[in-house]
């Protein structure tokens, strides 16, 4: 609060009362950057206040546990780090399929502390990264927009950046994500681009892309920065806006960040090699032959060099544009991968990638969702839009470029509304800034009136003579101080409605650690549920150290970071064949699944029920992109229609189908189940009582289950266990009798004890 | 002797050939039959008789896969042209496909030539797929389920190799009128800069940019991107009037888009008139000499605007997201 309305007040006066007072106005900036960053900081605290200072979420914890690797073992090691516990029995070379940036953030920043002899784990350093660079961030920001507008839509943006929730949403305390830190480095990049754009100095162009560098290795979004780039420059191309300043920032850019890129264990060869990069190489060619072109132009301004100009740039700009695709044709270069080319097509992932469309960040955005984060800033923006592009020049062609290819994809996707947000606050940010600059500066200035008398002389020429009524117009040009002030207190309310929104939105939405929960009872009192770690933490208390646990991949990082045990997947989704395997297991019956176990190695299976406490995001309800998953891999075995009901309905009561019944999945979340309210039994979260009740395992045996049903843990039985507490003891004697005499049996009964176990285990392996 | 036994065994090869020949006679015959039909056609249309023949009568070792439809105009049946074009890709696929066998055949009963075919099997509605298998009757899964899986080629493809484990890459002639439709529209737009080569200020009119890309961003942020990839209702008819407003905060309805749109477009529009009246940005816009009056009015209508309209988007807003404690002017 304080600090939103600092700025409208400082940047105001800064323009008006203190204008030759360079100092003061320094001062003001950075005391409202400062203080921005503190209410930035401050507001992304609500999870460590509520629960603990603790990592939040999936990622994150792959993110914590490769940084304590990191930290315990060195650089290098963390870069040859092959992690055998990881998709078993594959593996997974870290080091060579991460985005190393954050991990290097933070262990410079733990590596610096003990330097100084501040002794801080690894963890904190984990968990208010985020916070301190959005900080960071909203300095950026301010940079950014003061090169496109003025410094004060800079302090207008930065304090919008700092608290605005489509920000926060990423960077809480303990969500320990990329990009937490890759916005920062989005905006840094943009700015120091806009710089070197605007000096066409060497310097900054090399800055330029060592920021790059840095946001190639924090994060995959790189790719948004380097074909924004290239677009801007050959929208400029297109504008007629070529010059020595752009030839000079984009070709020094372009070069040095592709090579720096490519150092990047995980990028590799791809700048070269795929689609997604080609704009930056295509424009690149083009604008080597429009700067050739232009110099030939130079040697002989006179004659029909135009005309050349104009047909030689379309020309190279076909070859260009034919030559990438020759190359793409005969697979020199890779096509647009599938994240990618669902974001043009906007069905493509839908009917091919079950395993992209099926997580929800991933779905198209509602118009209450972009209200949800952004607030009074999405019916703002576009006022700062007009005017950008009624106040062309070469850097708002950028703004304007990554406005509105942000907008589009942050419709097409959820996640992306992270890279709308930043340039939503700087369009913001100069739409209040213009407004409030003109309403405040006529409140100082005594001479108003005379700067539009200088401006129309000629109209004005004849009232100049009257000397008498000029107190009367003088009156009468102005605003006048009512309206004046009553437009300012309204925007202080719509302000200070922002902020409140963005402290309700961060508290409320986005401040769940998600590995804990709460629930509140009637009179307001807090329960604290944390059966996630109470299961990890058993985990990693009573299995062997080898043990392989399978569970769907949406917990794979959080079972290696706090359970430090095997996984079969895990949220790094990059063999999909292995999580439908996986799939296909928790969606057939048990001796089918068993079969897939047994081949799989698994020791233990953990499921997340959320029946007993009304938890809607269980494996059940997960449960249909499983079978969709698996289908898409084995469509001879799983059929997504046999988990309806008749008429198409996911239920899991007494109507469900024959094959929901007697799933894997099903059994393991029902199993033994007596909890959940008055029938006992009763499914909370599907408001149902289940269908098959009172079944018995075969092949698995319950081993742990949390305190309120949350996550249940069962181990695999070896070939040898599942059928002897099925035989009673006087069938075994009648089989073995068959073979032999009683009386033969009586005498070697101790010998033969053990034999039909034996049999019967090599038996039921052959299965 | 060794002759002996090879006469035999000819003899024995003749009479069983024969005796084959005799059973199979009928089976071969259809089958030639239905591939010389699918030669010329590859979906075979069906009449009752050619119905009863291949698809009902016995000796068949072959699936028969058979849309019913209605495809007259005069039964107002939209769906069934999607349906149908979206089969005839599938049996195309199938008819030039390497794996192209006489083990599947494609039909087609339009409703209006085998009413008593509609009657036979019970079918009240169109269209409708079904899968007759080589050996048995149809089962319940044997009729395509649209609903569930949508009419695409591709899940009919999917649903094709579920029932007949025939599996048939989709081959879709590539859609030009994409293609034409871009280049026909890249010719106007050329042709026409071309005729206004001598005028071409218009491209220089930062107006027209600005209320475009001011367009573009309304359409977006008012969530168009999500009507068209799922495709709600215009708005939703109850009992008690219609509702305009999807009372989740996941959904929401082409009309509120366009309501939604038209309130964050209010908004821009006050604040723009505001900046306006109170001088514009210096450089683009002279201070005009406004009456001061004239100023002041603008202002507060902006102002009115801004207000009013936001207040609405909040309560909207509120209305859709439970226990969302803020609003402003109006609950």
């Amino acid at each position: 609060m304080t600090t939103l309305a600092e700025p409208n007040l400082g940047n105001g006066r800064n323009k008006g009362l203190f204008n030759n007072m360079t100092g003061f106005s320094t001062l003001i900036t950075v005391t409202v950057l400062l203080l921005a960053w503190l209410a930035g900081f401050a507001s992304r605290l609500f999870a460590v206040i509520r629960f603990e200072s603790i990592i939040h979420e999936f990622d994150p914890w792959f993110n914590y546990r490769s940084t304590a690797y990191m930290v315990q073992h060195g650089f290098y090691n963390f870069l040859n780090w092959f992690d055998e516990r990881a998709w078993y029995p594959l593996g997974r070379i870290v080091g060579g399929t991460v985005y190393p940036g954050l991990m290097i953030t933070s262990g410079s920043i733990h590596w610096l502390l003990h330097a100084l002899n501040i002794p801080i784990h690894i963890r904190d350093i984990c968990v208010f990264l985020a916070p301190v660079f959005s900080g960071l961030t909203a300095i950026a920001t301010y940079l950014l927009t003061a090169e496109l507008w003025s410094r004060g839509a800079g302090l207008f943006a930065a304090c919008f950046i700092a608290i605005v929730p489509g920000y926060s949403s990423r960077s809480v305390a303990g969500s320990y994500d990329n990009e937490g830190i890759a916005i920062f480095a989005l905006q840094f990049t943009y700015f120091l681009w806009l710089k070197s754009l605007k000096t066409g100095s060497v310097f900054w162009s090399i800055c330029t892309a060592l920021s790059y560098f840095y946001m190639v290795s924090a994060w995959g979004g790189y790719v948004f920065i380097i074909n924004l780039i290239p677009l801007h420059v050959f929208a400029l191309l297109i504008m007629g806006r070529f010059s020595q300043r752009l030839f000079v920032s984009y070709s020094v850019f372009y070069i040095v960040g592709l090579l720096l890129s490519m150092q990047i264990p995980f990028v590799g060869f791809q700048p070269i090699r795929t689609s997604e990069h080609m704009a930056a190489s295509g424009v690149f060619a083009l604008l080597m032959a429009v700067g050739a072109l232009k110099y030939l132009h130079s040697l002989n301004p006179k004659g029909q060099w135009k005309q050349l100009l104009i047909v030689g740039g379309l020309v190279s700009a076909a070859l260009v544009f034919l030559m990438v695709v020759f190359l793409t044709y005969m697979g020199v270069i890779a096509p647009w991968s599938g994240r990618f080319y669902s974001l043009w097509d906007t069905a493509y992932a839908k009917i091919h990638i079950p395993i992209i469309a099926s997580v929800s960040e991933h779905q198209p955005t509602t118009w209450s969702s972009f209200f949800f984060d952004l607030h009074v800033l999405v019916c703002t923006f576009p006022v700062g839009l007009w005017y950008c592009v009624k106040n062309i020049n070469d850097e708002r062609v950028f703004v304007t470029l990554y406005a509105l290819s942000a907008v589009y994809f942050a419709g097409v996707m959820v996640r992306l509304m992270l890279t709308l947000t930043p340039v939503v606050c700087v369009l913001s940010g100069i739409a209040f800034s213009i407004l409030l600059d003109l309403l405040l500066r006529e409140d100082e200035l005594p001479a108003a009136p005379v700067e539009p008398n200088d401006k129309n002389l000629y109209d004005k020429a004849g009232k100049v003579k009257k000397r008498a009524p000029e107190p009367t117009t003088q009156a009468d040009f102005g605003l006048g101080t009512n309206v004046r002030s009553g437009v300012l207190i309204a925007f202080m309310i719509l302000l200070m409605l922002f902020s409140v929104h963005c402290t309700w939105a961060t508290s409320n939405a986005y401040s769940s650690p998600s590995i804990v929960l709460a629930s509140y009872g009637n009179d307001g009192s807090r329960k604290i549920l944390d059966d996630f770690r109470e299961a990890y933490g058993w985990l990693s208390q009573n299995t062997a150290d080898d043990a392989r646990i399978m569970s769907w991949w949406d917990y794979g990082y959080q079972i290696a970071g706090m359970g430090n045990r095997t996984t079969l997947v895990d949220n790094n989704t990059w063999n999909n064949s292995h999580i439908a395997l996986v799939g296909k297991a928790m969606a057939s019956n048990e001796t089918a699944a068993y079969d897939i176990m047994t081949m799989l190695d698994v020791d233990y299976v953990l499921v997340i029920f959320g029946g007993a406490i009304g938890y809607s995001g269980d494996d059940i309800n997960k449960f249909i992109w499983m079978v969709r998953i698996a289908e898409g891999e084995h469509p001879k075995d799983i059929h997504e229609a046999d988990y309806f009901t008749e008429k198409g309905e996911y239920r899991v009561d007494s109507e469900a189908s024959k094959t929901m019944l007697n799933c894997l999945m099903y059994k393991l979340s029902y199993y033994r189940y007596d909890s959940g309210g008055s029938p006992p039994g009763y499914d909370r979260t599907r408001g149902a009582l289940p269908g098959n009740r009172g079944f018995k395992l075969t092949f698995l045996e319950e081993a742990y289950t949390t305190e309120h049903w949350l996550v249940r843990i069962y181990r695999v039985k070896k070939p040898y266990e599942f059928n002897r507490p099925r035989l009673p003891l006087a069938k075994r004697t009648i089989q073995t009798s068959l073979t032999m005499s009683k009386k033969t049996s009586k005498r070697r009964k101790g010998v033969l004890k053990n034999k039909p176990t034996l049999v019967k285990g090599k038996k039921l392996s052959k299965l | 002797m060794k002759y002996k036994s090879l006469l035999i065994f000819s003899i024995v090869l003749i009479c069983y050939n024969s005796d084959a020949q005799t059973r199979a006679k009928g089976l071969e015959e259809k089958v030639q039959q239905l591939t010389d039909m699918t030669a010329k056609q590859s979906i075979i249309p069906l009449n009752l008789n050619k119905f009863k023949e291949f698809v009902r009568s016995p000796p068949r070792d072959y699936s028969f896969v058979v849309m019913f439809t209605a495809m007259a105009p005069a039964r107002r049946c939209a769906i069934c042209q999607h349906v149908y074009d979206e089969y005839l890709i599938v049996a195309n696929s199938f008819r030039y496909s390497p794996s192209y066998s006489n083990k599947m055949f494609f039909g087609i009963v339009d409703f209006d030539e085998g009413s008593d075919i509609f009657q036979m099997l019970r079918l009240t509605t169109a269209p409708v797929i079904m899968h007759f298998p080589a050996k048995g009757k149809p089962k319940p899964a044997d009729s395509m389920d649209f609903e569930r899986a949508g009419i695409h080629a591709e899940a009919i493809i999917k649903w094709i190799q579920d029932r007949t484990d025939i599996q048939i890459r989709v081959f879709r002639p590539p859609n030009y009128s994409g293609a034409v439709a871009f280049s026909m529209l890249f010719i106007l737009v050329a042709g026409f800069l071309y005729l206004r080569r001598n005028n071409l200020e218009f491209l220089y009119n930062k107006q027209m940019w600005a209320v475009a890309a001011l367009f573009f961003c309304f359409a977006m942020v008012s969530g168009q991107m999500w009507n068209q990839i799922r495709g709600p209702p215009f708005f939703h008819r109850t009992k008690n009037g219609p509702v305009y407003i999807n009372g989740g905060s996941h959904g929401q309805f082409v009309l509120e888009s366009y309501i939604v749109a038209i309130l964050n477009g209010a908004v821009v529009v006050g604040m723009i008139m505001m900046i306006e009246a109170a001088g514009g940005v210096s450089g683009t816009d002279a201070q005009r000499a406004q009456e001061g009056k004239r100023r002041r009015f603008q202002t507060v209508f902006g102002l009115v605007l801004v207000c009013v309209f936001f207040s609405l988007l909040l309560s909207v807003f509120r209305a859709k997201t439970q226990g969302y404690p803020y609003s402003f002017l109006f609950k």
